[in-house]
């Protein structure tokens, strides 16, 4: 099955031609702007909004994957939410329009389950079938606008197991490369000058340690220690922002592991049945899943407990892209046994800026 | 639950409830109050499940006059001062509580046994060992029950100048709490419809007594001053003002977020008329997303608030809240619908970020009632001064 996938929940335009679980074509806007055939790049946020990229988007990703609406593709995936009301808009429309134009059904995808479901995509040349993993597993999606921990019982059906009471993970580790004087966004140059950082040079506290259930992650404290640590170390030196550059990712990630160990130890009861609950795979995605510390952390705590960590198989794919809102439609239809025309009626497709699960 | 007129003969009714350990909900010169004895713990646990209130969270109490409150609290001369110039009034004065410190010729024989349990992993122990102990050579009504002074020993204590109020501690005898009627985040009571209207059946049947004063004139609540830091610092900011300024003292996310439930309130009548914006400038850190859910929860959003840094808007029923930290003009504050948003005159709107689009929100000045709020870290952890200002 060929799907046309667009996904502009926030800022990235994307679009993109996926078959089954594979990328036939993922595009991108910061990637597509170095194309000449559409000018400079105009960084406001009025180009955030889509309207003027979407179309380009569109068409760029039909033609690398030398696809036509007519004839090749199937279906359109959309994303719905959760996202920027404003800019989620431009692209349920233009699937609106691409819908009624051409007369194909659209599957209405929810933008973090596309994060989740990332690590069952597979390059377009990839010879295996669909990978077949046992359910259920448990997922973590990380990025600017989202933290949770999701137990997955099987493919649309999951349970949020702990989210963010304030800031999203990948929105402190942004932060953090901010007050470093490291741009924005800086979650990626913070973890290359945290490499050369001493860890134990700065102590800073671990958030929510007296949780005596661990289902919600907070990032406010550590900032706030963060601040007052930049200014008690003002001037800062190279050395001085690799150390805390360092510091900060360890504590903001020492809060996942915790929340995690604590989750997979009372995995037991999420169990339906008396049976013991077994889980072998770990499915990680979202922008901060191409932290290699986090990478290695997840899967040296992961590995006691017999478990599998899966992350995506491009750093492209860990961002926002259109693919895997793509490769998440054909999954959740496969896993419901659906029939395309049950999507045919595309009236009441509405964004829904705070969706859940 | 009995519901009488105010009249000479209710100050006999009320203490004899409150005797019983009842509860009584009492006019005074700021909103209805609920009174429960202080020294009585079952009458404050019966008004904590009334109130909802979080366990931890200290009650103000009232007394009749300065002697009475130095049975209860150290009086340092700042404090002494503010007794003197605005009391009996709307300011509840923040000491330190007695609960740790009996006089000598009271309980000497106390001390050794404290002095030699100090150390910090019986601290506890001690403190506990000491309440049961005290309360055996105290006279009822001297020690104040537990979970009225916060958790690090301060308490606040105003003297109503409202009479009734006063004449009722007198002829108790001993405290009651002064807190207002309505549970924690819920609106301001002027009338007692204001208070049932927003209360469970539950709740109403914890109540023994109302004493109806019809509507009480829209004051504002006490002031509430801390003397127990090395500088005076306000805690709540009513119509008694000590700065040229209006700046309060936050000591926790809870109290930041209390904060923004107080200045909501001051401000709530313009609903309906005028959207109020927030518009919050602070650093990284310093609370903004604290203060938000503050204005979350006193506009009954069950949904938990969130750092909308990365959507820059988050739109909840009656609430909108946005970050203008990503923003790379100002002007995109419009292009976000800020203009659709501000059309709702029963909105709230928080902008985290505002003196990024300080001109943005100025234009709207006259659509809107702007607060401009100013979260400044204080010299400690988890300590901020807020200060706000209406232009």
């Amino acid at each position: 099955m060929k799907i046309l996938a667009i996904d502009t929940s926030c800022d990235e335009t994307a679009a993109a031609v996926t078959e089954n679980t594979k990328i036939i074509s993922n595009i991108i806007w910061s990637q597509a702007s170095q194309h000449a055939d559409f000018g400079g790049v105009m960084p406001s946020l009025a180009q955030r909004l889509h309207r003027e990229r979407i179309d380009f988007v569109v068409n760029r990703a039909l033609s690398t994957a030398h696809c036509s609406l007519s004839t090749d593709i199937d279906a359109i995936a959309v994303t719905i939410g959760p996202g920027l009301a404003i800019a989620l808009e431009v692209g349920i429309s233009k699937a609106k329009q691409l819908s009624q134009k051409y007369n194909r059904p659209i599957i209405p995808v929810n933008h973090i389950e596309g994060h989740l479901l990332s690590c069952f995509a597979q390059p377009r040349n990839y010879k295996l079938q669909i990978i077949n993993y046992k359910f259920p597993m448990f997922g973590l999606v990380i990025s600017g606008g989202n933290t949770q921990l999701i137990y997955i019982e099987k493919i649309g059906s999951y349970k949020v197991l702990a989210e963010t009471v304030d800031d999203a993970l990948g929105e402190a580790l942004d932060k953090c490369a901010r007050v470093l004087g490291l741009g924005y966004p800086g979650g990626a140059v913070l973890e290359k000058f945290a490499r050369l950082g001493n860890a134990k040079k700065y102590v800073l506290p671990t958030p929510l340690v007296d949780d005596k259930i661990k289902n919600r992650f907070s990032y406010s404290g550590i900032k706030t220690a963060m601040f007052r640590l930049i200014e008690k170390e003002k001037p800062l030196t190279k050395e001085k922002i690799c150390n805390l550059a360092t510091s900060f990712q360890e504590v903001a990630f020492k809060h996942i592991e915790n929340v995690l160990s604590y989750q997979l130890n009372h995995k037991q009861s999420l169990a339906l049945r008396a049976q013991p609950l077994t889980i072998n795979h770990f499915l990680l995605g979202g922008g901060v899943a191409n932290n290699n510390l986090l990478r290695s952390k997840l899967r040296k705590l992961l590995k006691p407990y017999k478990i599998t960590l899966h992350t995506p198989y491009s750093k492209k794919l860990c961002g926002d892209n259109a693919a895997m809102i793509g490769v998440c439609a054909y999954l959740k239809l496969k896993a419901r046994n659906e029939k395309l025309r049950n999507y045919k009626n595309s009236d009441f497709l509405d964004r829904i800026p705070r969706m859940k699960f | 639950m009995q519901i009488v007129k105010e009249n000479p003969n209710v100050v006999g009714l009320a203490v004899n409830v409150l005797k019983k350990g009842g509860l009584v909900v009492f006019p005074c010169e700021t909103t209805y109050g609920i009174a429960a004895d202080a020294t009585n713990l079952k009458a404050v646990k019966k008004l904590n499940s009334y109130k909802k209130r979080p366990i931890g969270k200290p009650y103000s109490i009232a007394v009749s006059n300065i002697k009475m409150a130095e049975k209860y609290v150290s009086l340092n001369s700042t404090a002494r001062n503010i007794y003197k110039e605005f009391l009996p009034g709307p300011i509840t004065v923040v000491s330190y509580g007695k609960h740790e410190a009996p006089t000598t010729s009271r309980s000497g024989y106390l001390l050794p046994t404290l002095r030699r349990e100090r150390n910090p992993s019986e601290a506890k122990n001690s403190s506990l060992q000491s309440a049961s102990s005290r309360s055996r050579c105290f006279a009822k009504g001297d020690k104040l029950a537990k979970g009225i002074e916060s958790e690090t020993g301060t308490l606040g204590v105003r003297i109503s100048s409202y009479l009734l109020v006063n004449q009722i501690v007198k002829i108790l005898g001993f405290p009651i709490t002064a807190t207002s009627a309505n549970a924690s985040y819920m609106k301001r009571p002027y009338r007692v419809s204001d208070i049932l209207d927003n209360i469970s059946e539950k709740q109403k049947s914890l109540i023994d007594l109302i004493i109806n004063a019809g509507e009480l004139p829209h004051n504002e609540p006490s002031t509430v001053i801390d003397t127990t830091l090395d500088d005076p610092v306000i805690l709540r900011q009513g119509k008694i003002k000590f700065k040229d300024k209006n700046e309060v003292f936050s000591g926790s996310e809870e109290n930041t977020q209390n904060i923004a439930k107080e200045l909501f309130q001051k401000y709530e009548n313009y609903l309906g008329k005028r959207p109020i914006i927030f518009a919050l400038i602070g650093e990284m850190g310093s609370g903004k997303t604290q203060f938000t859910k503050g204005l979350g929860k006193v506009l009954g959003i069950k949904e938990e608030i969130v750092s909308p840094t990365f959507n820059f808007v988050l739109e909840y029923k009656k609430l909108t809240h946005i970050d203008a930290w990503r923003l790379q003009k100002p002007e995109e504050l419009n292009t976000l619908g800020f203009l659709k948003m501000i059309e709702d005159k029963n909105m709230v709107i928080a902008i985290e970020w505002a003196d990024r689009v300080i001109n943005e929100i100025k234009n709207q000045r006259e659509h809107a009632l702007v607060v401009w709020v100013k979260i400044k870290y204080g010299k400690r952890g988890n300590e901020r001064l807020i200060s706000w200002g209406v232009i």
